[in-house]
C-alpha cells in the first residue's frame, strides 16, 4: 500500500467517528437543562413583538430552530457546523467558534510543551531503568513511574506553586538557592501581568484604535495564539508599546517560556510516568532480540548497542502513546488551567458547565475530539512511515 | 445386510471455503478453499486415516464432519441423516473428537472430573453420585486411577492428558470418534501406548475412527484405509497395505519416499524431493492441483483438466490422469 | 423419598464445593508467593489495607464529626465556637476555645456553664458533647478580642468542669459574649494514636475551625465508596458489552467497537464534564416500572431465537451456523419496545384491584413461572423434547434432598428476580427508584461509569477473542455445551485475570478523577468531607495556609498510589510468564 493511500484510508476511517462525536455533543445539548432561547432573550422574553405578535422567547426559539423536530435540528446543527457557525456563547456573548479559537491554542501550546518536557524525562529514565534492570535505580524509577500517575495534578500544581513560586516564609525553596525574591518561577498567567500581550484580545493590535500593527502583514492579524511562536514575530513598534522591560522579541519569548514551565511540568508528569514504563518494557523486549545479540557479538560497546541498535527500535512502539498523551494532557488542562490562570479550553469548559453554556460545551468537546483524532492520525501516519509493516494490515 | 453395506458416514462433495475480506463493508475478495470437494465413505467399525501436509485441509475436513463449522456446500450424512439437520444433542452424543493438543483442549481451571463429566452434564445423562462413578469408570478404562479426578490438567503428562481427553470422548458412548492428530504432540514411546489403547478400546466397543495425522508411520500402524489429501482434495484412497505397497498418485509416492527406511539392504529407495511450495489454497492451480509440483505432469492435460477420483487397480481410488502402475516408480527429476 | 436417600448426592456436592475451595486456596497461595516477591507491591497492599481500616473505623479515630459547623451546634444554646484556623501542631491546637453567650445565660438565669468538647457523633447518628475536665485556665476575651480579667470567670472548686461567671460580668449588659480558652484533661478525649500532649488538629483546622484530620478521615469513606462503586459498575457493564462483542463477533462487534471509538475520541475528563452537565436536571434516578421487564424479555429472546429465525430467515435453521446477530438485535429491539407496553396494562389492572402482600407474592410467582415456562417452550427445545423421563427430570430439578444443588447461578438468578419483582411491584409511582438521592456525587459517579466502560469493553473483548480460539472451547462445543455454559464456565474464568488488574488500577484512577471533578466544583457539595473539595476549599487560603491543600492532596495521592501499586503487583501475579 502506498503511503498516500494509507493516509487517505485513515482519514476516511475518521469520518464515522466524527459523526458519532457530533451525535454525542448534540444529545448532550438536548438533555442539558437550559433553554438557550430563554438565556439569550433574558428579561425581554415576555415582550411581544408588535409585527408578528409573538413573544421574544418564541422568536428566539424560531431563530435557533428549536421549534423544529429533533432530526431537523440535528441536520441544522451539522450544516451550521460545516459552515463554521458553532452557535453563540451565552456567557461570553461571542460566537462559540471565536471562543474556541482563542482558547484552543492556549491549551495546545501548554500540552505540547508538556510533552516536550515529559518525553526526555520519561525516555531517559526508562532507558536507564532497563539498562540497570532489577537494580536499585530500576526499583526507584519504577516506583516513580507509578507515583507520577498517582498524583492528583490539581494538587501537584499548587504544591509546585508553593515550592517554586513563594518565599521561604511560606515554603518556597528558590530564594535561598537562587537569591530570588518570592520564588523563581511565575505561578500565574501566560505572561507578565505588567504587559499587555499583543494578541487578539488586546486593543493594542486593533489598528483602528492604536494604529499599530502588532505582526507583519503576512502573519495572522492578532497572532496565532501560540505565544511561543508569536513572540518572535511581534513588530518593534508593538514591542515598544507593551512594556519598557520587554523591548526585544527574545525577552518576550523568555517571559512566555518561564510562564509555561510549571503548568506544562504539571501536565507532563503523568505522561512521563507512563512513558517510563513503556520505554522500559519496550527496551527490555528489544534487548532480547537476535539483532541486539548479534550487535553485542560483533564486539560493539554496550552503550553503542543500547543507544544505536536497541533504542532505535524500542522507540517505535513509544510513538503510539504520543497520541494518547496529548489527549491526557488536554484532559488534565481542565483541572490545572484555573490554578495557573490560563484561559484555555479547560477553563472555558468548566465555565461552560457552571453556566450551562451548552453551545460552548459542545464546541469544546468537538474541538478536543478533532485535536485528539488529528494527533492520533499524525501518529498513525508517522508510525506507518517508521514501520512499514503497519501499512500492510 | 443393507445395514452392513450402508456406510456410517457418507461425505459427498463437501466444500468449505473461508471468505477473505478486508473489513466489514469491503467485498469478499477471495476464498481460501480449505476443503474443496471431498467424497468419502466411512464404514462401521473401521479406522480411516487421513494424511497430508499441514494446510491441506485435513483438520477442516474433520471439523466439517463433526459439524463444528458450517459447510459451504455438499452433504455429510451420519447413518443416512444429514448431520446439520440432526438434533444437536444426538449429533454430539454419537460423534466425538479428540484434539491434537491434549493440554490446550482442557480448561485449565476445571478439575479432571469436571472435564470428563462435562459431556454428561450438558447432555443431562448423569448427575450426583452416579456421575462420579461414571467418571471413575472412564478413568479406569483409559488406564488412569479414579483418584486422579480431583486433580487439574497441568498436573499430568502429555500422554496422561491425552488419556483424559479420550475418556471425555468416550463418556457419551459415541459410535464414532474423530482423532485429530492425537499423538503428534507426544513422545514416540508414549505415542505407542496411546495408539495401543485406542486400538483396544476400538475393538472392545466397536468404534469407528477417523485418524487425522501427518505421520505415515502412525497411519500405517492404526488404519484400515488411508486417504491422502492435497490442497483440500482427496488425491488417493486405498486399503492401508495396498496404498503403502503400490502408491498410485505421484504425491503419495513422494510422501512415502520421505519415510526414513530403517533397513539398508532393502531395495534402495530414491527419495523424491518435490520442487516448489504448496500453492496457496486461496488461489489453487487450474486443472490438477498437484501439477505445479508433479514430476510427471503433462502440459496441456494436467494443467487444464481436473482429474476425478477414479478406481484403478486393486481397489485404489486415485485422482490422477497418469496414475503410477503397481510396482512402478516415478521418473526422477534432475534439478 | 427421605432425607437419608440423598446422602450420597449430598456428599458428592459437598466434595465438589470443597474441591473448588481447595482450588481457590491453591490459586491464592500461588498468587501470594509471586506477589510478595515485590516490595513495592506489598507496600501497596499495606497502603490499601491501612486506608480501608481508617475509613471503617473513622468514627473511632476522628476527633470530631466532619460535618460539625455552626448550624449543627445551634440547638446547644449555651455554647458556640469561634471559628479559628490553626496550623498543624500549633499552640492553638492544644487548647479549647469555647464561646459563651452571656445574653443567653442571662435569659436562663444561669451563672455558669460546663466545659464541653467539640461535637461528636453517636452510634445512632445523633450529636453529643463530652464534658471536659479543665486543667489550666488560660484566657478570657470578649467579643472583640479584648482580654477580660481572669478573676471574672473562675472554675468551680468542687467541679473542674464548671465555670462560674462573676456577677460583675453578668450584670454588665455591654458584654454579650465571652470566649474561654483553657487546657483540659480527659481520658476519652485523648486519642491513643496521637502524640503525647496533642489532642486535636495534627493536620490543623480550617477557617471554620473544623479539624482537618477528621475531615480527611471521613473523606476516605467517600473516596473509597466512589472508587469501588464506579470501578465495579464499569467492570460489569464493560464485561457484558465486551463479551457480547467478542463472543458474537461480526457486525455486532463492529458496531460496538465503532461506538467505543467515539468515546476514545474525546478525553475522558471532558466527556465526563459534558455528561455531568447533561445530568444536572435529574433529581432522582428512576426508571419506569415497565423496564423491569427488560431483563426478562431479553431472557425470552435468547431462547426463542430459533423460533424467531425460522420466521424471519426461513431455511437457515437447519444449519448449525451462528444466528445472524443483526436480525436478532432488530427483533429483540422491537420486542423490547413493544412488549412492556402490553404488560404494563396487565400489571396496572392487577394491582388496582388487589394490592396485597399475598397477591404480590402470587403475581411474582406467576411472572417467573410464565417466563420459565416460555423458556422451555423454545421451538428447538420442543423439537428435541422427549416426554419420556420428563417427570423424573422435573423432579430432579426440584430435588430437595440435596441442598447443595441450589448453589447454582440459575438458582441465584431466579432468587434475585423474585426479590426484585416483589420489591418493585410495591412502588406506587410505577417507577423503580434506583438512586433515591441523586446528588452531585452520584452524578459524577454515573459520568465516570459512562466514560469508563469502553476501556473495559475493549479489554474483555480482546481476552474473549483470545480465549475463544483455544482448543478447550472447541472441545466444549464438540460435546454440545450451550453458549451460556461456554461463556461462563470456559471463557470468562480464563479471561478475567487482566480485568482484575484493570479493576484495581481503575479504583485509583477513579479516585483521582472524582476528586478532580469535585475540585472544579462539580462533585461534592461545598463544605463536604471530600478530598477534592477540601483541596478546592483550601485554595482560597493558599499558599499561606498551605496545610489546607497539602494534607487532603496527600491523602488522594496515598490512596491512589496504594491501589496503583497493588494493581501493578497483581499484574505480575496474573502474567502468564509467571505461571508455576
Amino acid at each position: 500500500m502506498k503511503t498516500s493511500e494509507f493516509i487517505v484510508r485513515r482519514i476516511i476511517l475518521l469520518i464515522p467517528v466524527m459523526i458519532g462525536v457530533t451525535v454525542f455533543t448534540f444529545s448532550i445539548a438536548q438533555i442539558i437543562p437550559a433553554d438557550p432561547a430563554a438565556i439569550l432573550c433574558g428579561e425581554r422574553c415576555g415582550l411581544v413583538d408588535p409585527v408578528t405578535g409573538k413573544t421574544m422567547l418564541e422568536l428566539q426559539r424560531e431563530r435557533l430552530g428549536l421549534d423544529e423536530p429533533v432530526v431537523e435540528q440535528f441536520r441544522l446543527y451539522l450544516v451550521n457546523l460545516a459552515e463554521g457557525d458553532w452557535g453563540d456563547s451565552t456567557t461570553y456573548n461571542r460566537p462559540t467558534s471565536e471562543v474556541v479559537r482563542d482558547a484552543a491554542p492556549v491549551t495546545l501550546e501548554m500540552a505540547l510543551f508538556a510533552l516536550l518536557m515529559a518525553y526526555p524525562i520519561g525516555i531517559t529514565l526508562g532507558i536507564l531503568s532497563a539498562v540497570w534492570q532489577d537494580q536499585v535505580f530500576d526499583h526507584i524509577s519504577r516506583f516513580l513511574a507509578i507515583a507520577f500517575v498517582s498524583l492528583p495534578i490539581f494538587w501537584l500544581a499548587m504544591m509546585l506553586q508553593l515550592i517554586f513560586g513563594t518565599g521561604p516564609d511560606v515554603g518556597g525553596i528558590c530564594d535561598p538557592i537562587f537569591g530570588t525574591e518570592g520564588g523563581c518561577l511565575p505561578i500565574y498567567g501566560r505572561h507578565d501581568t505588567a504587559l499587555t500581550y499583543p494578541d487578539r484580545t488586546s486593543s493594542l493590535c486593533d489598528t483602528a484604535i492604536s494604529g499599530i500593527a502588532c505582526y507583519p502583514s503576512w502573519y495572522p492579524s492578532g497572532g496565532t495564539g501560540f505565544h511561543l511562536v508569536d513572540s518572535w514575530f511581534v513588530t518593534d513598534e508593538a514591542l515598544a508599546n507593551i512594556h519598557p522591560d520587554y523591548s526585544s522579541n527574545s525577552k518576550l519569548f523568555n517571559d512566555t517560556l518561564v510562564h509555561l514551565v510549571l503548568p506544562s511540568f504539571t501536565l507532563g508528569i503523568a505522561s512521563a510516568g507512563s512513558l517510563l514504563r513503556y520505554m522500559r518494557a519496550s527496551l527490555l523486549e528489544v534487548m532480547n532480540e537476535d539483532y541486539v545479540r548479534t550487535a553485542r557479538a560483533k564486539g560493539l560497546s554496550e552503550s553503542r548497542v543500547i543507544l544505536v541498535h536497541a533504542c532505535r527500535n524500542a522507540l517505535v512502539p513509544i510513538l503510539t502513546i504520543l497520541g494518547f498523551s496529548i489527549g491526557g494532557a488536554i484532559g488534565g488542562a481542565v483541572l490545572t488551567e484555573s490554578i495557573f490562570a490560563f484561559y484555555g479550553m479547560g477553563n472555558v469548559a468548566v465555565d461552560a458547565i457552571i453556566n450551562l453554556d451548552y453551545s460552548v460545551l459542545m464546541g469544546v468537546t468537538l474541538i478536543t475530539a478533532i485535536i485528539f483524532l488529528m494527533s492520533n492520525l499524525i501518529v498513525d501516519i508517522l508510525y506507518g512511515v517508521v514501520d512499514p509493516r503497519v501499512r500492510l494490515e | 445386510m443393507s445395514e452392513e453395506s450402508s456406510p456410517l458416514i457418507e461425505i459427498r462433495n463437501a466444500r468449505k471455503w473461508f471468505p477473505i475480506k478486508a473489513g466489514m463493508f469491503s467485498p469478499v475478495t477471495a476464498h481460501v478453499r480449505a476443503v474443496d470437494g471431498v467424497d468419502l465413505d466411512i464404514q462401521r467399525g473401521e479406522t480411516v486415516g487421513i494424511v497430508g501436509e499441514s494446510g491441506c485441509g485435513k483438520t477442516t475436513l474433520g471439523r466439517l464432519i463433526m459439524g463444528l463449522i458450517p459447510r459451504t456446500e455438499g452433504t455429510i450424512q451420519f447413518e443416512g441423516v444429514d448431520i446439520y439437520s440432526m438434533k444437536r444433542k444426538e449429533l454430539r452424543r454419537r460423534l466425538q473428537i479428540v484434539f491434537q493438543d491434549p493440554g490446550g483442549s482442557m480448561n485449565p481451571r476445571m478439575s479432571v472430573r469436571s472435564i470428563i463429566a462435562e459431556p454428561l452434564i450438558v447432555n443431562g445423562l448423569a448427575d450426583g453420585a452416579e456421575l462420579t462413578k461414571k467418571v471413575a469408570d472412564l478413568l479406569t478404562i483409559v488406564g488412569l486411577k479414579p483418584n486422579h479426578m480431583t486433580r487439574f490438567p497441568h498436573e499430568f503428562s502429555g500422554g496422561q492428558k491425552q488419556r483424559i481427553a479420550l475418556a471425555r470422548a468416550l463418556s457419551l458412548d459415541p459410535d464414532f470418534i474423530l482423532l485429530d492428530e492425537p499423538t503428534s504432540a507426544l513422545d514416540v514411546s508414549v505415542q505407542a501406548q496411546v495408539l495401543n489403547l485406542l486400538d483396544s478400546i476400538q475393538k472392545e466397543r466397536g468404534l469407528t475412527f477417523i485418524f487425522i495425522t501427518h505421520s505415515l508411520n502412525v497411519v500405517n500402524h492404526i488404519s484400515d484405509r488411508v486417504a491422502v489429501m492435497y490442497l483440500g482434495k482427496i488425491v488417493e484412497i486405498a486399503k492401508t497395505d495396498e496404498l503403502f505397497a503400490n502408491p498410485a498418485h505421484p504425491y503419495t509416492h513422494a510422501l512415502l519416499s520421505a519415510i526414513p527406511q530403517p533397513t539398508v539392504e532393502d531395495k534402495k529407495k530414491e527419495r523424491i524431493v518435490l520442487s516448489g511450495d504448496v500453492p496457496s489454497p486461496a488461489n489453487p492451480p487450474t486443472g490438477c492441483s498437484f501439477h505445479t509440483r508433479c514430476p510427471i505432469a503433462v502440459e496441456g492435460k494436467c494443467d487444464v483438466v481436473e482429474p476425478e477420483l477414479n478406481v484403478v487397480l486393486g481397489g485404489h481410488k486415485v485422482a490422477c490422469h497418469f496414475p503410477v502402475e503397481a510396482g512402478g516408480s516415478l521418473p526422477m527429476v534432475d534439478d | 423419598m427421605s432425607w437419608e436417600d440423598g446422602s450420597e448426592d449430598r456428599a458428592e456436592s459437598r466434595r465438589r464445593i470443597l474441591e473448588r475451595a481447595a482450588q481457590a486456596k491453591y490459586d491464592l497461595q500461588r498468587g501470594w508467593k509471586i506477589y510478595r516477591r515485590s516490595l513495592l507491591a506489598v507496600a501497596g497492599l499495606l497502603m490499601v489495607i491501612s486506608i480501608s481500616v481508617v475509613s471503617i473505623f473513622a468514627d473511632d479515630i476522628a476527633v470530631e464529626h466532619p460535618g460539625r459547623n455552626l448550624q449543627d451546634t445551634r440547638d446547644v444554646w449555651h455554647i458556640d465556637y469561634e471559628p479559628r484556623k490553626a496550623a498543624p501542631f500549633s499552640e492553638e491546637c492544644d487548647t479549647r476555645n469555647q464561646k459563651v453567650s452571656l445574653t443567653t445565660l442571662r435569659r436562663w438565669d444561669a451563672n455558669g456553664t460546663n466545659a464541653l468538647s467539640p461535637v461528636k457523633i453517636a452510634e445512632d447518628n445523633s450529636f453529643y458533647e463530652d464534658i471536659l475536665v479543665v486543667t489550666e485556665f488560660k484566657e478570657v476575651v470578649d467579643r472583640n478580642g479584648n482580654s477580660i480579667s481572669l478573676d471574672l470567670v473562675y472554675l468551680d472548686p468542687t467541679n473542674n468542669s464548671y465555670f462560674w461567671i462573676a456577677d460583675e460580668l453578668m450584670e454588665n449588659n455591654s458584654v454579650t459574649q465571652i470566649k474561654l480558652i483553657y487546657k483540659f484533661e480527659n481520658e476519652e478525649m485523648h486519642h491513643w494514636w496521637m502524640p503525647e500532649g496533642y489532642d486535636v488538629c495534627i493536620f490543623g483546622t480550617n477557617d471554620e475551625g473544623q479539624d482537618l484530620f477528621s475531615k480527611i478521615l471521613y473523606g476516605s469513606r467517600v473516596s473509597l465508596t466512589i472508587g469501588f462503586t464506579v470501578a465495579t459498575l464499569t467492570v460489569i457493564i464493560g464485561t457484558i458489552i465486551g463479551s457480547i462483542s467478542g463472543y458474537f463477533g461480526g457486525r455486532v462487534d463492529e458496531v460496538i467497537m465503532r461506538i467505543t471509538d467515539i468515546f476514545f475520541a474525546v478525553p475522558g475528563l471532558i466527556l465526563a464534564l459534558a455528561f455531568v452537565a447533561a445530568l444536572q436536571a435529574i433529581d432522582n434516578l428512576a426508571i419506569p416500572l415497565a423496564l423491569a421487564f427488560l431483563p426478562l424479555i431479553l431472557m425470552l429472546i435468547v431462547p426463542f431465537r430459533s423460533a424467531i429465525i425460522s420466521v424471519f430467515m426461513p431455511g437457515s435453521e437447519d444449519t448449525l451456523s451462528r444466528i445472524e446477530p443483526a436480525a436478532l438485535l432488530a427483533v429483540g429491539l422491537v420486542a423490547v419496545l413493544l412488549l412492556p407496553l402490553g404488560l404494563y396494562g396487565i400489571w396496572e389492572g392487577l394491582f388496582e384491584t388487589s394490592d396485597t402482600r399475598t397477591w404480590r407474592l402470587f403475581f411474582t410467582f406467576i411472572v417467573i413461572s410464565v417466563f420459565a415456562g416460555l423458556l422451555t417452550l423454545d421451538s428447538r427445545m420442543t423439537k428435541n423434547f422427549s416426554i419420556e423421563g420428563f417427570s423424573e427430570r422435573a423432579l430432579n430439578t426440584l430435588n430437595w434432598k440435596n441442598p447443595y444443588r441450589y448453589l447454582t447461578l440459575r438458582t441465584a438468578i431466579i432468587f434475585f428476580a423474585a426479590i426484585i419483582l416483589f420489591s418493585w411491584s410495591d412502588d406506587a409511582d410505577n417507577q423503580i427508584v434506583i438512586i433515591d438521592n441523586f446528588d452531585r456525587l452520584w452524578k459524577i459517579q454515573i459520568a465516570l461509569v459512562f466514560t469508563g466502560w469502553p476501556g473495559y469493553a475493549r479489554l474483555i473483548r480482546g481476552q474473549v477473542l483470545y480465549v475463544k480460539e483455544m482448543t478447550f472451547v472447541e472441545a466444549a462445543k464438540s460435546v454440545g455445551a450451550p453458549s451460556g455454559r461456554i461463556m461462563f464456565r470456559h471463557i470468562l474464568p480464563n479471561a478475567w485475570a487482566p480485568l482484575l488488574v484493570a479493576f484495581t488500577l481503575d479504583i485509583g484512577g477513579t479516585i483521582l478523577s472524582a476528586s478532580g471533578l469535585s475540585f472544579i466544583g462539580l462533585g461534592a457539595e461545598p463544605g463536604a468531607a471530600e478530598w477534592g473539595k477540601l483541596v478546592s476549599d483550601g485554595r482560597a487560603h493558599f499558599p499561606q495556609d498551605y496545610w489546607l491543600v497539602l494534607f487532603p492532596g496527600l491523602a488522594i495521592a496515598y490512596t491512589t498510589l496504594g491501589f496503583n501499586l497493588l494493581g501493578d503487583g497483581l499484574r505480575d501475579v496474573v502474567d502468564p510468564k509467571n505461571r508455576r
